[in-house]
């Protein structure tokens, strides 16, 4: 952020372009030009969004995140497409819920720069080196591409005994020295090769065979000079990256300083997230909370759903179910949700996804808030319950040792 | 596919020229083009005019042995070594490991690892490297344990067998047990097979079997050749579809070395005779067969003397190990059948009891957690080796060496206790923990075998 704005705007163009030919080395078929970057920053036009809506459905499909059988379930509509894709990366913003994905139907909240920032959030999570690494191996056919399947099932009678453990050694022993075989023979290979291309290399066969061979060996050296291609984008892209992301800062800053996104009309089953992109404080915060523990995860992904409420209900009741038959047959704690992800409360219009931790003003009315003052009553509750099923559970199990003890005759136990 | 063989110290360097010998008489008896060619690419290569030159390098500390191995070969006419490919001093190790290892070896390291190098590169592609060696004196066991080292530094893909000669029990060096637990302590991390031959045994063959008066060390080296020979010429291997095996030391190892911990291999060779007697003598395979599985599993290393009372356990004395101290449990075996109607030979289950017992894949013979079929191995091949009409030779992965190890790591341990000659060691740069580390290792190596039935 600290850098001028003019030493950005002059690398920022061919920045772009080294992004935009790696993406099309990567396979991508439809890839903006960089000046539509530009143009999308400040509010491109129809022509530019739809560019953007196929190149990040290009980027979700190839990927893998969305599936081509979900593709055809949509309809090959690809707003819903790449809405669906983003939630399942993580990503939320508001035009993703409203109804048709942001056609614009929403008092033209939704623009062009929404692409990009959601661009920007797939090049951040990865995704590109995914890609990359998916064309790569399509690419290098040298690659060990498919493992060959190794049953991990272990034989029933398997045993972790002496007699197995050396059993084990000797098989490792013997594929160890089968590898260096195969080593060896492909040493071999490699040195006859290299002899026939050494001989034929002055004579210009032509005969059949040697058509097909160097049609085939064509075919290879293309691969080889795309794969060489698409590494040597990913190179430049990585040394100028930085700059790209500079650039993509300005335009949440403006994305932010848009007099549309302050409207807060939000409908009221909408997003429990919303990306805040205002005060960096309150983001790298939230960021290291998310960070914390694992286990808020998924109850961050249950809180992510539109079907918020309904969902974690059911999350609920999955959990009770895989207790032991004893547990499960206690009470179950109330339905609230488990985790609470404490949060200052702010004068910003946005939304939070948790309660205040210290004051209880009027935030109840969103359905996954609560002030903590609310929090405790059925924490406390909760509590209680829990207890309470504690100790029966001591109980049946003190009931079952005695049960147990019971009917050995012959061990007389003296308790201490 | 060829084998790189190198010749160390005094013994090394004889029982390399005794096999070379062998090998390539052999390869040129009778007409068989195959077997011939295949054998000459393992162990030869051909020179602009057409000579056989050794794929092997020759080292020793003094110049003895060396020049006497280079002049009989090229004496023989059949067979030489290379002109620039063998390394001497002047001065020898003194029969001490230490000397070899710490001050021979790496002194002369560059030299030693060039001309391995070249002869590596000869080879279109290096099957394995073969190490020759006693573990006795100082050259052999000490720098020989080096280049072994060095060896593995260079060529850590390829496999390394080490051919040992153990000493005379009664003993040719008084530190001959020293030099010995140093050495095999080493090898057995370095190596991936270490093939022994016993000189009590071998002896006793040359009395016994061969009938030869006043044996000398040529004797001894000629049936060692003989057996190793046995082992390395060319043979057919179960899934070989009908063509010599291009990986000699590959699959030797992987029939029997698996296992770290279980590296030692035991050689038996039957028949061995005079050669006058050879012309009046016949045999058949099962009889063959059938002496064979005997001298196995009662440990008998010749024809002569087998105790014919020592039976595999039946399933439930092995179970409460009750095995007597004369049967030999295997972990592996490998069978190598050369000669006239090979294909005849059964070594099988033995399906009816009025057949002599040639059941080698007898479970009973084997230790429990490795399966018979992994356990044994056939190699055959209808041609007849070194004269012999028929010939079978047993390599082993047994407790055969058992008691012959336990044997010499006692009387090292006794002199160590003692802390007899330790100052001569401990002069060239190794410490007493360099001694107590082999000691532990060998023990280990005792244990893990003796675990086997």
């Amino acid at each position: 952020m600290q850098r001028s704005k003019a030493a950005v705007s002059v690398e920022v163009k061919q920045v772009i372009g080294a992004l935009c030919r790696l993406l099309a080395a990567t396979g991508l078929e439809s890839v903006p030009a960089p000046e539509n970057f530009r143009r999308a920053k400040f509010g491109g036009g129809l022509e530019v969004e739809e560019q953007f809506w196929q190149l990040l459905t290009d980027i979700l499909q190839t990927s893998g995140i969305v599936s081509r059988e979900a593709r055809a379930q949509l309809g090959g509509e690809h707003r819903a497409l790449v809405a669906a894709g983003l939630w399942q990366t993580g990503y939320h913003a508001d035009w993703m819920y409203g109804q048709g994905g942001g056609k614009g139907g929403e008092g033209g909240r939704f623009s062009s720069k929404d692409l990009l920032l959601a661009l920007g959030w797939l090049l951040a999570t990865g995704k590109l080196e995914k890609l990359l690494t998916q064309r790569i191996q399509q690419l290098d056919k040298t690659l060990l591409l498919t493992p060959t399947p190794v049953n991990p099932q272990l034989p029933n009678e398997f045993q972790l005994d002496l007699a197995s453990l050396r059993k084990l050694q000797w098989l490792i022993g013997s594929l160890r020295y089968q590898g260096r075989t195969l080593l060896s023979m492909q040493e071999e290979r490699t040195c006859l090769l290299h002899a026939v291309f050494f001989a034929s290399l002055p004579s210009s066969v032509s005969s059949t065979s040697s058509d097909q061979g160097s049609t085939l060996l064509r075919k290879d050296c293309a691969c080889m000079q795309q794969l060489c291609d698409l590494l040597e984008a990913y190179l430049k892209w990585k040394q100028v990256e930085t700059v790209f992301w500079t650039w993509m800062d300005s335009v949440v800053d403006c994305h932010l300083t848009d007099p549309v996104f302050k409207k807060p009309t939000h409908a009221p089953n909408g997003s429990a997230r919303v990306c805040h992109h205002g005060n960096r404080g309150l983001e790298k915060l939230e960021n290291m909370l998310l960070r914390l523990p694992t286990g808020q995860k998924g109850q961050r992904r249950v809180r992510e759903a539109p079907e918020d409420r309904g969902e974690g209900l059911l999350q609920c009741r999955s959990d009770t179910s895989c207790l032991p038959p004893l547990l499960s047959s206690f009470p179950c704690p109330p339905s609230c949700p488990q985790v609470y992800r404490a949060r200052l409360q702010t004068e910003r219009p946005c939304r939070h996804s948790s309660h205040p931790a210290h004051e209880a003003r009027g935030q109840a009315d969103t359905p996954d808030e609560f002030a903590a003052s609310q929090a405790a009553q059925p924490l406390l509750h909760t509590e209680a319950l829990l207890l309470e099923r504690r100790d029966r559970q001591r109980l049946a199990n003190r009931m079952q040792l005695q049960d147990m003890i019971g009917r050995l005759d012959e061990l007389v136990l003296i308790p201490p | 596919m060829s084998i790189v063989t190198v010749q160390l110290g005094q013994c090394g360097n004889q029982v390399g020229h005794a096999l070379f010998d062998v090998l390539c008489s052999d390869a040129q008896e009778g007409q068989r083009k195959v077997f011939s060619s295949s054998s000459c690419e393992r162990f030869f290569h051909q020179t602009a005019h057409g000579d056989l030159v050794a794929r092997a390098v020759l080292i020793d500390m003094e110049p003895k042995a060396i020049n006497q191995s280079i002049s009989r070969a090229a004496k023989s006419g059949k067979w030489r070594y290379g002109e620039t490919s063998h390394f001497s001093q002047k001065q020898g190790s003194g029969n001490n490991w230490a000397n070899g290892y710490c001050v021979h070896g790496p002194r002369h390291r560059e030299r030693v690892e060039e001309l391995l190098r070249r002869e590596v590169e000869r080879c279109d592609r290096l099957a394995g490297l073969m190490a020759i060696m006693s573990v006795a004196g100082g050259t052999g066991s000490g720098v020989g344990t080096y280049v072994t080292e060095c060896l593995r530094d260079v060529y850590p893909k390829s496999f390394i067998l080490n051919h040992l000669t153990w000493p005379y029990r009664t003993g040719e060096v008084i530190v001959q047990n020293y030099n010995s637990v140093l050495t095999l302590a080493h090898l057995y991390q370095l190596s991936d097979a270490i093939l022994v031959h016993e000189n009590d045994t071998v002896h006793r063959i040359c009395s016994q079997l061969l009938n030869i008066k006043q044996i000398s060390f040529g004797d001894v080296n000629s049936v060692i050749a003989h057996q190793l020979g046995g082992i390395l010429q060319p043979a057919l291997t179960a899934d070989s579809c009908g063509v010599y095996s291009r990986n000699p030391l590959g699959e030797l190892v992987s029939c029997l070395t698996c296992h770290p911990e279980y590296k030692l291999l035991s050689v038996s060779t039957i028949p061995q005779m005079p050669s006058s007697s050879m012309a009046y003598s016949t045999f058949s395979w099962p009889s063959l067969l059938k002496h064979l599985r005997q001298m196995l599993i009662s440990n008998t290393k010749m024809e002569e003397g087998i105790d014919w009372q020592v039976r595999p356990p039946a399933g439930a004395e092995r179970t409460r190990t009750l095995t007597g101290p004369s049967f030999n449990t295997s972990l592996a075996n490998l069978l190598i059948l050369r000669g006239k109607d090979v294909y005849s030979a059964e070594t099988g289950q033995r399906t009816d009891l009025r057949t002599p017992n040639v059941a080698f894949e007898d479970p009973a013979l084997f230790t429990s957690w490795l399966s018979s079929e992994d356990a044994v191995n056939v190699w055959k091949t209808p041609v007849p080796f070194n004269k012999y009409e028929k010939c079978a030779t047993l390599v082993s992965n047994s407790q055969a060496l058992l008691r012959p190890l336990d044997n010499m790591v006692g009387k090292a341990w006794n002199m160590f206790a003692s802390r007899a000659y330790i100052h001569q060691y401990l002069k060239f740069g190794i410490s007493e923990e360099d001694f107590l580390d082999s000691f532990t290792s060998l023990e280990q190596v005792i244990s893990s075998y003796n675990q086997l039935r």
